[in-house]
């Protein structure tokens, strides 16, 4: 319950600096939340952190876009304040210590655990927007 | 000739400033694309990548009109991003002409941002304690954390604000809030420096471009998809350069 009210905490931090509509705040916080959620609770079972991760940015971006439809607003403004609680912020870190600490093949594990962590949270985002334009990808592009 | 210069005038201005303030390249298409239809112009096509923006209609008497604008500056604001937005569709749908429009985009372009720069503060605070506690699950580290996170944010707007120079400032501003996270927990508050450190730098973290990046290559729109990747890959060494500088002066 502490750690769920730290990562609302967090999500609507992040909402505030990019500057969002105030009247949303508390909705993109439970968007953190519900992200953050399925994030550590698909870990639990013993499930990786990849899988975890693309599942949660997954639900989390699907989410906003529900919500960004009803609201009449931009998805970005859900979906990227509620993605921020998964990214992999400690992994860089590792990274770019055991770099500067020579220990050359600790940083390669590290930096690609965070690239595949980086590209299962894009690929969550990607699917649901994918999902959410079958049907007016190309015609609504091309329009003339 | 140029009746229709004006609806251009108004598109490219909607245009610039979503895309300076953070929109998905195809979103700002899009606004620009449906706004000159709506106003007009037949065989409409738009062009928009990071750093400018390109329009051409054919007006009613077959002349073609062709116009592009350049965009210098990036800054993160969804809140005019979503104003535009609004203001496009009203247009669309003719609640408002295009006198008006062009108001209402002149004031959204000069609106201040709507929440107060101490808010901001606070809230960089916030984010690096909280954040700083998600990753490392123990609560005495999180007051140093929020300290650095504050610390970061207010050399980044600090230096921003004097050298006009975006990576630069970022590198510096990563580098001092590392040295107060390093000297605040040197000096006894907290525990691990390493999730101290990653709530100080969490602010700065290029969270739009990123996420703008990926949307932009996985829609087909691969020139702006890379600069914006770009754009976030700097930014992201930046930090790193700067986190590593204040590490390595404190190791020996």
């Amino acid at each position: 319950m502490w750690e769920l009210l730290i990562c609302f905490m967090a999500t609507v931090a992040f909402a505030i600096i990019f500057n969002t509509p105030s009247r949303l705040l508390w909705r993109i916080g439970l968007i953190g939340v519900l992200a953050w959620t399925i994030y550590s609770s698909i870990q639990d079972i013993n499930v990786s952190f990849i899988a975890a991760a693309a599942v949660a940015a997954f639900s989390a971006s699907l989410m906003s876009y529900g919500l960004s439809r009803h609201h009449r607003v931009p998805v970005t403004t859900f979906a990227i304040p509620g993605i921020i609680p998964l990214v992999p912020g400690g992994k860089a870190y590792e990274t770019m210590l055991a770099f500067v600490e020579e220990n050359y093949i600790e940083g390669l594990t590290q930096g690609a655990a965070t690239l595949l962590h980086a590209g299962a949270i894009a690929g969550g985002v990607v699917f649901a927007l994918s999902i959410f334009s079958i049907g007016r990808g190309v015609d609504q592009r091309y329009e003339t | 000739m140029a009746e229709k210069g004006r609806l251009v005038d108004l598109c490219l201005f909607a245009g610039k400033l979503m895309v300076t303030y953070g929109a998905e390249t195809y979103r700002a298409e899009d606004i620009m694309n449906r706004m000159a239809v709506a106003g007009g112009l037949k065989n409409v096509h738009s062009f928009v990548t990071t750093t400018g923006i390109f329009l051409s209609g054919v007006q009613d008497n077959g002349d073609n009109l062709m116009q592009m604008i350049r965009i210098v500056d990036r800054f993160q604001d969804l809140n005019k991003v979503a104003e535009v937005n609004q203001l496009s569709r009203d247009f669309v749908m003719g609640r408002i002409d295009e006198v008006e429009a062009n108001q209402q985009l002149l004031k959204i372009s000069a609106a201040r941002m709507n929440y107060p720069l101490w808010l901001i503060y606070i809230a960089s605070g916030v984010a690096g304690g909280a954040f700083s506690y998600l990753v490392g699950n123990t609560k005495f580290d999180m007051i140093p954390a929020a300290m650095g996170g504050l610390m970061s944010t207010l050399f980044l707007v600090l230096f921003q604000h004097y050298l006009h120079a975006k990576f630069f400032s970022e590198y510096l501003a990563s580098f001092f809030g590392s040295i107060t996270a390093l000297t605040l927990v040197h000096s006894g508050y907290g525990t691990s420096v390493d999730q101290v450190i990653i709530g100080t730098i969490i602010p700065l973290v290029p969270g739009i471009p990123l996420t703008n990046s990926v949307r932009d290559l996985m829609n087909g729109d691969l020139i702006s998809g890379l600069a914006r990747g770009a754009e976030a890959a700097l930014t992201a060494l930046s930090i790193a350069a700067g986190v590593a500088t204040a590490v390595s002066l404190f190791l020996p």
